[in-house]
């Protein structure tokens, strides 16, 4: 058995896979209630979602929403002895998009970041690989820096409206979909992705 | 003799501990953050929570390890579900959840503050309830009747700053360094406590509460003045802190009623000088005086864990959905004190 866990949006979402196969899932939209709902979830699925292996959403996505989901993964692969691997959430973003048979060749993922900036990766669908690292971009940068004809994420509208270029479609990462990532892309370690140094500055 | 695991995340100490309801302490571990947070300080909340998250889960194999012991041995999972800083204690609430489930063990959301209150009880087998408590932390400065396991009665709190806060903040001024509670506390023992005039705030007042702000102020204007050494005014900053401390417990005593002991907590009970000056003062009034061993005080996971086997004792175990909570206070019915920046 195999348990997925993704918190890094304000998507709550759960599933467990037997033989990478779907055996069960649960997925809610909860906004901020992460800490509450995800236990209970895991708990409802079949054998209380006893697995194996672990596969978490690592981000980037909400920093407090990773932590939940790598504290719970991490702890459960402690209790169970089962293996924790981690993986990213723009990659799952376009490897749910490039499931479709009318996507194009090649994306790029944009997400809300912070201070007005955004998240960008760009991916090839054959193979599945990312064109360039994870970068935080001003909407200016990322306009530079796209050359997709599609693009996906909760930044993608926004990013397309200023450019006047690509198609936009508003993608969440879902539990139950991980098994479209090739296997190498599920096997990071289980450790936050933030893409974005804390907000700290020391004092003068 | 029941088992219990206990997790601790809420401020910049990441923790873990096992301890039995025989009150043995099979294995505690402790990272501290203070280099992280050093250039700033004071806690940088969302550097706090990075770093629980990386050594939360290894600090719990290590207990576990140290003491030859597996989930399935212990009886239920005690974590620190708030007050705090709301990211780092998700990360000690939802650990606890994630091994509660994997181990099918009982969850106990545990108060910090009740980890506090109840730690003295974990340091010496005969202190029995009701007794009064100096509450005395980075976040709190409360005087609290403990008539039992989940029943507290606040007698008073601060109007403003936490007595920790005014060590922190005294340091800062100093340039003392971070923390700043134990690096008052060394230089004051090279200072003249009777050098620098400081107010007293509350001193002999009627109204039962304390007040640290103007404490600090009158250091600022000390250091700026020119005339005093750090020493010199870190000794009389302590020497002022504590005369409020013994005034308001001393009026404390005076209403509480009949109790067992005196008893001090939380991370500035550390203070040697303090702890004199509370001991004193229960000789005083006939009363034992009781204090945990300072590393007991500052924030660790064996408090915690005492409090899991109390609660768990008392059959107080809590769902799987319970929340994490920024503000917590022990005593929900006292009423807001005049001018309270309200912490819990
Ligand atoms: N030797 C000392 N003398 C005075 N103060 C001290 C000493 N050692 C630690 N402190 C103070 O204790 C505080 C830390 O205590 P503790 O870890 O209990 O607080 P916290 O967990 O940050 O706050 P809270 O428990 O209220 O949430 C700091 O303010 C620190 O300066
Ligand atoms: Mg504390």
């Amino acid at each position: 058995m195999m348990l997925a866990i993704d918190t890094a949006t304000d998507a709550c979402s759960v599933a467990l896979f037997d033989g990478g196969k779907l055996v069960a899932e649960r997925h809610e939209i909860v906004g901020r209630g992460h800490a509450e709902k995800l236990i209970p979830m895991i708990a409802e699925l079949p054998g209380k979602g006893r697995a194996q292996g672990i596969i978490v959403d690592c981000g980037p996505g909400s920093f407090t929403g990773l932590r939940v989901g790598l504290s719970a993964a991490r702890a459960l692969g402690l209790g169970w002895q089962a293996q924790v691997y981690g993986y990213s959430s723009l990659a799952l973003m376009a490897a749910m998009a490039f499931s479709d048979a009318n996507a194009p060749g090649r994306l790029a993922v944009t997400i809300a970041g912070g201070h007005g900036e955004m998240f960008v990766q760009r991916f090839t669908r054959k193979p599945f690989a990312e064109i360039a690292p994870l970068a935080s971009l001003t909407p200016d940068a990322a306009i530079a820096e796209i050359e997709e004809p599609l693009l996906i994420g909760n930044a993608a509208a926004e990013l397309s409206a200023l450019s006047g270029v690509g198609e936009a479609r508003d993608i969440r990462p879902r539990a139950a979909e991980t098994m479209l990532l090739p296997k190498a892309f599920r096997e990071l370690p289980p450790s936050p992705i933030y893409g974005r140094a804390p907000d700290a500055k020391p004092p003068q | 003799m029941a088992i219990i695991l206990g997790l601790e995340s809420s401020c910049d100490e990441t923790a873990a501990a096992l301890v039995t309801s025989e009150r043995e302490i099979l294995a505690h571990a402790l990272a501290g953050q203070e280099e992280a947070h050093r250039p700033f300080g004071g806690v940088v909340p969302e550097i706090a929570a990075r770093a629980h998250v990386e050594v939360m889960t290894p600090l719990v194999a290590q207990v576990f390890e140290e003491a030859e012991l597996s989930l399935s041995d212990i009886d239920a999972v005690a974590a620190t579900a708030g007050p705090g800083l709301i990211g780092g204690v998700m990360v000690g609430l939802m650990t606890g959840k994630g091994l509660a489930l994997a181990g099918g063990k009982p969850l106990v959301a545990v108060n910090h503050l009740e980890g506090h209150a109840l730690s003295p009880r974990l340091a010496d087998p005969a202190l029995e309830f009701p007794y009064l408590l100096l509450l005395v932390s980075g976040g709190h400065c409360q005087l609290l009747l403990v008539k039992g396991v989940g029943s507290y009665e606040r007698l008073a709190t601060t109007i403003d700053d936490a007595a920790g806060e005014a060590f922190d903040k005294t340091a800062k001024l100093l340039g003392l360094g971070f923390p700043g509670g134990p690096a008052v506390e060394k230089a004051a023992q090279t200072g003249d406590p009777a050098s620098v005039p400081l107010p007293r705030p509350m001193v002999g007042r009627a109204d039962p509460h304390f007040s640290f702000a103007g404490l600090k102020s009158a250091v600022l204007r000390a250091r700026d003045s020119g005339h005093y050494t750090p020493e010199d005014i870190a000794a009389s900053f302590q020497a002022a802190t504590i005369d409020c401390l013994v005034d308001r417990t001393a009026r404390g005593l005076a209403s509480a009623g009949d109790i067992t002991a005196l008893v001090v907590a939380g991370g500035v009970a550390s203070n040697s000088a303090i702890r004199g000056a509370l001991r004193a003062l229960a000789e005083r009034n006939g009363l034992p005086f009781i204090a945990p061993p300072p590393w007991l005080c500052t924030d660790n996971a064996a408090m915690i864990a005492w409090a899991g086997v109390e609660r768990f004792a008392a059959d107080l175990s809590d769902p799987l959905d319970i929340p994490a909570r920024a503000r917590w206070p022990l005593d929900a019915d006292a009423a807001k004190a005049r001018g309270a920046g309200v912490k819990a």
